[in-house]
């Protein structure tokens, strides 16, 4: 506590979070608009019954229709002034009476600036890019089955906007709720599944789970700040007050109401104890894993979290902050060490996915909004990618995911393209040195070993953390990609275990292929899907430089976080008396510190302290630009000796077999039983059913019971007394009906002419 | 004076009669028209009323009947009684055209009843004077009873006494708290009467102990009807055994009657008592929302998974009338309404495939989704409203009643909160009653998981009789599903002026608890003060109070 007097000026210092004020025009609304006009048309589709690919690619366009208007947005957009909110009819609105002139208000009313523009863009193109993927990719499910994926995809894009341009916490509970429903329905297309079944509920609930924080949150920040709309929201959090004019900070206001927050966010993102709902997503279609159990839905929490930063950051103990920093390293750390073990190569995307998004929690936690964001920017396209080709394999291989029975995709005709965009994404997600991934998981990175102690607990060790998982990454990444990408062409046909069995079957048929593994021959990708992966490839190269434009902002990601609330009090730097730990730039580097590869902004005290933590007395970014590509190099080279292929002229010394790789097992030995556990995902599904779900079930049956015995039992004695005393005295009774009424009317007379009584005296 | 109400709750009457006296064969036609034409003077209602000024009675009449007893024939809306009439005007039609192809034996009498109970819940909505109020009240019970008792399922007889004696005795018991209010009155005024607007001037002023008996006595009335944990047995069975328009409108209508009740005369009547025993009722109605939920979900009959959510459902609904604030009460009075459209197109869709399959048994029906793809998206959808969806309208009236509950902590009011709203609950009673949102996710998903998503079963007893309806949903019955969506979807999107119509009558009815509020939360505050002084036991209001 002691360093607080000192946090405080500097806080006190700072220009505080960017509030958007003017009035964005309405047409922004359009984002949300068009594909809730494409859902409504999928639903007229579904009722003439279209046989056709209309629907989705009326998607498409629709879809592309929106990415177009965040374009358009984006650059009136960047001038700041024309940030601003644009109300388009009043949703819910209900005076809270007593005298008082609050109302709960909620407009349908988008809210702009540059982190909602940030998502915007990325969400309708990645949708746009997807649903042209899909187009193909659903093909076999024509007419109505059609319908319902393209529906729920076009509902889905719509309450993702809503969740990301939504001007007050109501309307963005809508987007909430609403991509929940759409993960929903589209973790279930395939129902005849019971997987995908218990898949899509467990999505649905356990992300309920987490909404419950969320909605508590809502009701604090109104009895507290006497609104949910954003804009006199953060005018109130910026000036440190609530709606009386009393000082927020050092209450519960900032620890009680952000961790509510974060528990709606680690829902939704898949964090700490509610991650176990998001591998089993991926019983939906890829390219549903892909854009919303990749992309876009699942950082709708970090989403959420950084839009309320200003409020996590008044807190000066930073509670929450410490809590989301551990939660996200500590689920980084334990996804990864999951996906280290499995075969099937979706789940293992599933992993990376929660790892990934570990990341950037651990990000908002050390204080680099700016380096979260552009995690979740960076992620979206290369995990996009990654998935869109497992979709393209587990397509061509009739839903075959098991990595023990690819072998050497790559080599097959047809394949090409998804093989090297599989690369990309590959080489994206274990940080090879220069790929965007890999300059996006430094600024979060760094940030740990830079953020001091007094402000985040152990950030240090936040770091270190995330650093064994980047090798884990890596190591992981590339053992799938060595496995099936590379080596001699070997396979095995899945059962169309993912697909839905019936029509994929005359889907083969029409293509002239028998389903048994004799006459198996896998269909590759065509134009749709082929497109689409492309695009989505070179949209994760195309990331690299958005690094190095804004350079003073930390890059392009920086500069639309600098506009947004996400921009949190970032003074000047300067050195204060705390010497060695102190260190104000530290705690608020993220707008300050200009990063790019030459320049280094600190003296070398600092740099010679944090370089007691890396050990390479270098400054900590630069010193982490060595450190994680080291890291990656080794991990990717660590995967090429267990999984790589033998030969190749001698470039590959891997010595994997058909199941595993021999050196992988003599190395696992060592480890006792944790191979096996991870590959059992250490059980937490186990471990949830026992301990909540089969209790709760049981406390259910037992209420149930209590229900049918004892309360209706009460009531069916209370009932039967009267029969019972009327038979006493007169045996000729006759009726159940009449006994009751007997002795029911006689009762309420009693009871009346008490109550008579009891008035007159 | 005649009044657009006497048309509304003659018609109905009038039609009644006429199915009475009409061939049999003739029965569903009067009836389809019966239902229709209500709606005409109940559109005039709504566009005469004025809704600026909605907490006053509107289109009021009276006739003295027996003078010297004060007893007087009087109706008169306000926004709320309005509101809850269009709900039942609306539900009519839906009924009986949903009963259609389920009611093939002795028409005349299952017509004549539902037709004849339309008059008697109008007739509660729209009653000023306690004995119309009470008559109409009871007589809404011989109907049903009729109802389920000959065109219920397997265990109808059981069901329909049940239903009969357990309501029976709760309102004998909410009269005998009513009959208490008008002694009062005559004790301190002289006169006989039973003009609910007068006996509420009086009785606010009885006796904090008086208050508390007849709160008890009313509640109980009241609570069996709504239903309240832990008198809620007698519903699962009725909705079950009862056939579909019976549940329809039991669900939609019959069991608003109980918070109706306690939102006109509990509240109206005795609010210091409510004040004192909000929290108690709070706890009942959060152990109801949970307790009932849990239930659901290890049910196997669908339609009484559906029923014992009715109980958590309205579970909310009182919750937000104890919340005592414009916002508990408003999502409150929504809640009713939202309840009645989602709850009662669920029970449609149950009798929908009860009509095909001759089952509600989970373990016989699944994967109707391929082979019933209208019928499913239709229940997807009410599913969806039911859970609290936003964007449906389930969500606004749910997030109003716990958001109000939030509100409702004596501690905000203290410490000057700008959302404090004043109240005797708090965040923590909205907390617990959130985990419900949780639990209605549970079941109804379950649900939703075994009945139509999976792989299609083929349930015995099919495909003999009823070859009339196709396998899928025929137009008729699309056509009123559809009107309720709409119903579901209108509310979600644009509820506002719903909500700006509901908080006229909200703000009279919170009228007087302004003061008697403030002064609670002082009391509480003194309390606290006394209690952290002598360091015992730490209050409630402590976990939110400011540092």
């Amino acid at each position: 506590m002691s360093m607080m007097p000192a946090l405080t000026t500097l806080l006190a210092a700072a220009d505080g979070p960017f509030i958007a004020g003017g009035t964005a025009p309405a047409w922004v609304g359009l984002m949300a608009g068009l594909p809730l006009l494409g859902a409504a048309l999928c639903v007229v589709c579904a009722c003439l019954n279209v046989k056709s690919k209309a629907p989705g690619y009326l998607t498409v366009g629709l879809l592309a229709g929106g990415f177009v208007t965040a374009l358009a947005a984006f650059m009136g957009g960047s001038d700041s002034d024309s940030y601003g909110v644009a109300t388009i009819f009043r949703w819910i609105h209900a005076s809270i009476g007593a005298g008082s002139e609050a109302s709960i208000t909620a407009n349908i009313g988008y809210y702009m600036d540059g982190l909602s523009m940030l998502w915007m863009l990325f969400v309708t193109g990645l949708a746009t890019v997807i649903g042209l993927y899909s187009t193909e990719y659903v093909e076999h499910d024509k007419g109505l089955g059609y319908c319902r994926f393209f529906f729920a995809f076009n509902l889905f894009v719509f309450s993702m906007s809503s969740l990301v341009m939504a001007d007050n916490l109501l309307l963005l509970f809508l987007g909430w709720e609403g991509v929940g429903l759409c993960s929903y329905l589209l973790i279930g297309y395939f129902y005849k599944k019971p997987e995908a079944v218990a898949a899509a509920k467990k999505a649905f609930i356990m992300n309920r789970i987490g909404d419950l924080g969320l909605l508590m949150a809502i009701g604090a920040t109104f009895v507290v700040f006497g609104t949910i709309e954003f804009r006199p929201l953060f005018e109130f959090i910026r000036d440190g007050v609530d709606a009386n004019g009393n000082a927020i900070a050092h209450t519960w206001v900032v620890v009680v109401i952000p961790l509510l927050f974060t528990a709606g966010a680690f829902g939704k993102s898949a964090q700490i104890f509610l991650y176990t709902w998001l591998p089993d997503a991926m019983e939906g279609p890829t390219p549903v894993s892909a854009l919303i159990h990749a992309a876009t839905m699942v950082t709708a929490g970090v989403y959420l979290v950084a839009r309320m930063y200003p409020l996590y950051a008044a807190d000066e103990a930073h509670i929450a902050l410490s809590v989301i920093a551990w939660s996200g390293a500590i689920t980084a750390f334990w996804a990864a060490a999951i996906a280290f073990a499995q075969y099937d190569i979706k789940r293992i995307m599933g992993y990376s996915t929660i790892s990934q998004l570990g990341y950037m929690f651990a990000g908002l936690g050390v204080m680099t909004t700016t380096g979260a964001v552009f995690h979740v920017l960076t992620h979206a396209f290369f995990k996009a990618t990654l998935f869109l080709c497992c979709g393209a394999v587990m397509h061509g291989f009739a839903g075959q995911l098991d990595m023990r029975k690819l072998s050497g995709v790559g080599s097959i005709a047809g394949f090409k393209i998804t093989a090297i965009a599989m690369l990309i994404g590959c080489l994206n997600l274990a940080g090879l040195a220069g790929t965007a991934g890999y300059f996006s998981k430094d600024m979060i990175l760094a940030e740990a070993f830079v953020t001091p102690g007094e402000v985040i607990f152990l950030p240090w060790a936040v770091g270190l953390l995330m650093l064994l998982t980047a090798f884990m990454t890596a190591y992981y990444t590339f053992r799938v990609f060595f496995r099936v990408f590379v080596g001699p062409v070997k396979y095995e046909a899945g059962d169309d275990h993912h697909g839905d069995a019936e029509e994929e079957h005359a889907a083969e048929d029409a293509h002239g292929h028998g389903h048994d593994d004799h006459g198996f021959h896998p269909h590759a990708p065509r134009f749709a899907m082929n497109a689409a992966i492309a695009l989505l490839a070179i949209g994760s190269i195309a990331a690299i430089p958005l690094y190095f434009i804004n350079a003073e902002d930390h890059g392009w990601a920086g500069s639309m976080v600098h506009e947004s609330t996400a921009a949190f009090a970032a003074p000047e730097v300067h050195h204060d008396d705390h010497g060695e730990h102190g260190e104000p730039h530290a705690m608020l580097s993220a707008d300050v510190v200009p990063v790019s590869l030459g320049a280094a902004p600190e003296g070398d005290g600092e740099a010679a302290h944090h370089g007691d933590n890396l050990g390479l007395g270098l400054d900590p970014h630069k010193a982490m630009y060595v450190v994680s590509g080291i890291i990656g190099v080794f991990g990717i080279g660590l995967a090429a000796f267990f999984h790589g292929p033998k030969g190749l002229g001698g470039l590959f010394i891997g010595n994997r077999t058909d199941t595993g790789s021999p050196r992988m097992d003599a190395v696992a030995r060592y480890f006792g039983p944790l191979p096996r556990l991870a590959e059992r995902k250490f059980m937490i599904d186990e471990l949830y059913d026992t301990i909540i779900v089969k209790p709760l079930l049981v406390f259910s049956h037992i209420f149930h019971a209590f229900d049918k015995l004892v309360i209706d039992g009460l009531v069916d004695l209370f009932g039967s007394l009267p029969r019972w005393l009327g038979s006493l005295l007169r045996p000729s009774q006759d009726g159940m009906l009449h006994g009751y009424a007997t002795g029911m009317v006689a009762g309420s007379a009693v009871l009346l002419l008490l109550v008579v009584l009891v008035a007159l005296l | 004076m005649p009044s657009l109400l006497h048309i509304l709750i003659l018609m109905p009457l009038l039609f009644a009669v006429l199915i009475a006296l009409a061939p049999s064969k003739q029965a569903r036609a009067i009836a389809a028209i019966g239902s229709l034409v209500p709606i005409g003077p109940m559109l005039v209602a709504l566009w005469k009323f004025d809704w600026a000024n909605g907490g006053d009675l509107h289109f009021v009449s009276s006739y003295n009947w027996i003078t010297d007893l004060g007893l007087r024939l009087g109706v008169g809306v306000d926004s709320v009684s309005l509101l809850l009439i269009a709900l039942t005007v609306l539900l009519g039609p839906i009924c009986v055209f949903g009963s259609f192809s389920a009611v093939k034996d002795n028409p005349k009498v299952f017509y004549g009843w539902l037709t004849g109970l339309q008059a008697a819940m109008i007739g509660v909505f729209a009653a000023t004077d306690l004995v119309v109020f009470y008559i109409c009240f009871e007589f809404t019970l011989l109907p049903l009873y009729v109802l389920i008792n000959l065109y219920g399922s397997s265990n109808r007889k059981r069901a329909a006494t049940k239903f009969f004696l357990y309501t029976f005795t709760g309102s004998i018991i909410a009269l005998a708290g009513l009959v208490y209010v008008v002694f009062h009155h005559r004790g301190i005024e002289g006169d006989w009467t039973f003009d609910i607007a007068t006996l509420t001037s009086t009785a606010m002023g009885m006796p904090v102990e008086a208050q508390a008996l007849v709160l008890l006595a009313l509640m109980l009335g009241f609570a069996v009807k709504v239903p309240l944990f832990p008198v809620h047995t007698w519903l699962p069975l009725a909705h079950t055994e009862a056939p579909t328009a019976g549940s329809v409108i039991l669900a939609g209508v019959l069991l608003k009657l109980g918070t109706f009740g306690i939102y006109r005369f509990v509240l109206g009547f005795v609010p210091e008592a409510v004040i004192a025993y909000a929290p108690l009722i709070a706890v009942l109605s959060i152990i109801g929302i949970i307790y009932a939920g849990l239930i659901c979900w290890v049910q196997k009959d669908v339609k009484k998974l559906v029923a014992y959510s009715s109980v958590s459902h309205l579970g909310f609904c009182v919750l937000g009338l104890v919340a005592l604030n414009n916002v508990g009460l408003t999502g409150s009075v929504l809640y009713m309404i939202n309840h009645g459209l989602s709850t009662g197109a669920l029970f449609l869709c149950i009798g929908m495939v009860y009509e095909r399959f001759h089952t509600r048994s989970m373990d016989e029906l699944g994967g109707l989704a391929s082979t019933m793809p209208i019928w499913s998206s239709f229940m997807v959808f009410f599913v969806m409203a039911s859970v609290g969806l936003p964007g449906l309208n389930g969500f606004v009236s749910e997030f109003m009643c716990i958001i109000g509950t939030f509100q409702s902590s004596p501690a905000w009011v203290l410490e000057g909160r700008a959302g404090a709203a004043g109240g005797s609950l708090g965040p923590w009673f909205a907390f617990a009653a959130g985990f419900g949102v949780i639990v209605a996710a549970m079941y109804l998903l379950y649900m939703t998981g075994r009945v139509v998503w999976g792989t299609p079963k083929h349930p015995a007893g099919h495909d003999d009789d009823h070859s009339e309806l196709p396998t899928d949903l025929n137009k008729r019955e699309i056509s009123l599903l559809t009107v309720l969506a709409i119903g579901c979807l209108g509310l979600g999107v644009y509820p506002t002026p719903v909500i700006e119509a509901i908080e006229p009558s909200v703000e009279r009815t919170l009228a007087p608890y302004q003061d008697l509020l403030q002064a609670h939360a002082a009391e509480v505050g003194v309390r606290h003060e006394a209690a952290s002084e002598e360091h015992s036991e730490p209050h409630a209001e402590s976990h939110e109070g400011g540092h």
